[in-house]
């Protein structure tokens, strides 16, 4: 993650897992693709997404998983 | 701290978050519009307790039980007739129903095209998901001719209802159509309308991928989506025949009619009493 000098972190992506039905628009719809399916399951039984960032995926703290979310379950912190 | 974390952190307080996760199917459509609704109505700086949401029966009618202002979830179809006396009892309250389909046009047409005849002064986000979500995935008055329902197996032989341009025949004064899709454009234009005075129509095609979809070659919620992606189009001056919707095939969205100074029914009730009581 460090090798790439232009990598600069905007902002994480907090899920609040227990709320998540695993509809995955969050996956499908992020620009840079830092959300993936995560392995694990919540309490009911979804996949919840799972943040992570590399080289080429970034997140630019656009807020749109927040958006599409429809079970508000997606918190973008920014980063200063 | 930027605006958008600002409002993701006051959503919180408008939400009754003890009641989460609500009952709405996994990718159901109402909560990005519960979502874009909940924003909008913070961008506007509205007070929460100058804030009813109404709602009816139905599934977009559980939205009253999730906002942490003062709600009313009223009997079925009944939810325009309510909001219209609480808009008369207390004039300085920001009155909004929040309903589907079937609740506002199959159950409460009646009260629909009769409020927005007479200009009441309501703001109606209606949440068209093609079908009776709730019930089992009935045919209703807005199911495409054509379309796949439990009531209608070998194709709906009905014409759906074309809300944008009964409304725009009532007179209302703002009349949008947007899809779950479209999430900025809605929020902009829940934004625009909270700020109007008078019948305020928007409509929001939603994915029902439980009961409508499955039946419709639509089986995910992301297919739903990619389906209002690929099929809607820009177009505010859009006619009668380009707002229809038909099975399988565009969706034409847009702000259809945002005209300013038409009086409210309350303005030209509040007339009438003042000049009876000069005359006595």
């Amino acid at each position: 993650m460090s090798e790439n000098k232009n990598f600069k972190r905007k902002a994480t992506v907090k899920i609040l897992e227990d709320r998540c039905k695993g509809c995955w628009y969050c996956v499908n719809y992020c620009p840079t693709k830092v959300l993936v399916v995560s392995e694990k399951l919540n309490a009911k039984g979804y996949h919840p997404p799972e943040f992570r960032e590399d080289e080429e995926h970034v997140c630019i703290a656009c807020h749109l998983c927040e958006l599409y979310c429809p079970d508000f379950a997606i918190v973008v912190e920014e980063l200063k | 701290m930027s605006l958008m974390e600002e409002l993701r952190m006051n959503e919180e307080s408008l939400l009754r978050t003890e009641r989460l996760p609500h009952v709405w199917c996994p990718g159901c459509g109402i909560g990005i519009v519960l979502n874009a609704f909940l924003r909008a109505v913070m961008r506007r700086k509205i007070d929460p307790n100058k804030l009813v949401v109404v709602s009816g029966i139905g599934c977009t009618g559980r939205a009253a039980g999730y906002v942490n202002v003062d709600s009313f979830h009223t009997t079925h179809g009944r939810g325009i007739p309510f909001a219209v006396g609480i808009k008369f009892a207390r004039p300085d309250l920001n009155v909004v129903v929040f309903s589907g389909d079937g609740d506002l046009f199959a159950i409460g047409g009646n009260h629909f095209v009769n409020a927005a005849r007479r200009n009441h002064d309501l703001l109606i986000i209606a949440v068209n998901n093609f079908t009776y979500g709730m019930t089992g995935g009935q045919h209703g008055p807005t199911t495409p001719t054509g379309a796949y329902t439990t009531t209608t197996p070998y194709g709906n032989p009905d014409r759906p209802f074309n809300i944008p341009h009964l409304a725009i025949s009532l007179g209302a004064p703002y009349v949008a159509r947007w899809t779950t899709y479209h999430v900025n454009q809605l929020q902009n234009s829940i934004y625009k309308a909270l700020g109007m005075k008078g019948f305020r129509v928007i409509e929001i095609i939603s994915q029902c991928p439980t009961v409508y979809g499955r039946r419709n070659t639509m089986r995910t919620p992301l297919s739903m989506m990619e389906y209002f992606q690929k099929n809607s189009i820009v177009k505010n001056d859009a006619s009668f025949e380009e707002l229809e919707i038909k099975y399988n095939g565009k969706i034409v969205v847009g702000e259809f009619r945002n005209v300013q100074g038409i009086p409210t029914y309350e303005e030209r009730y509040e007339d009438i009493i003042r000049r009876a009581q000069n005359e006595s």
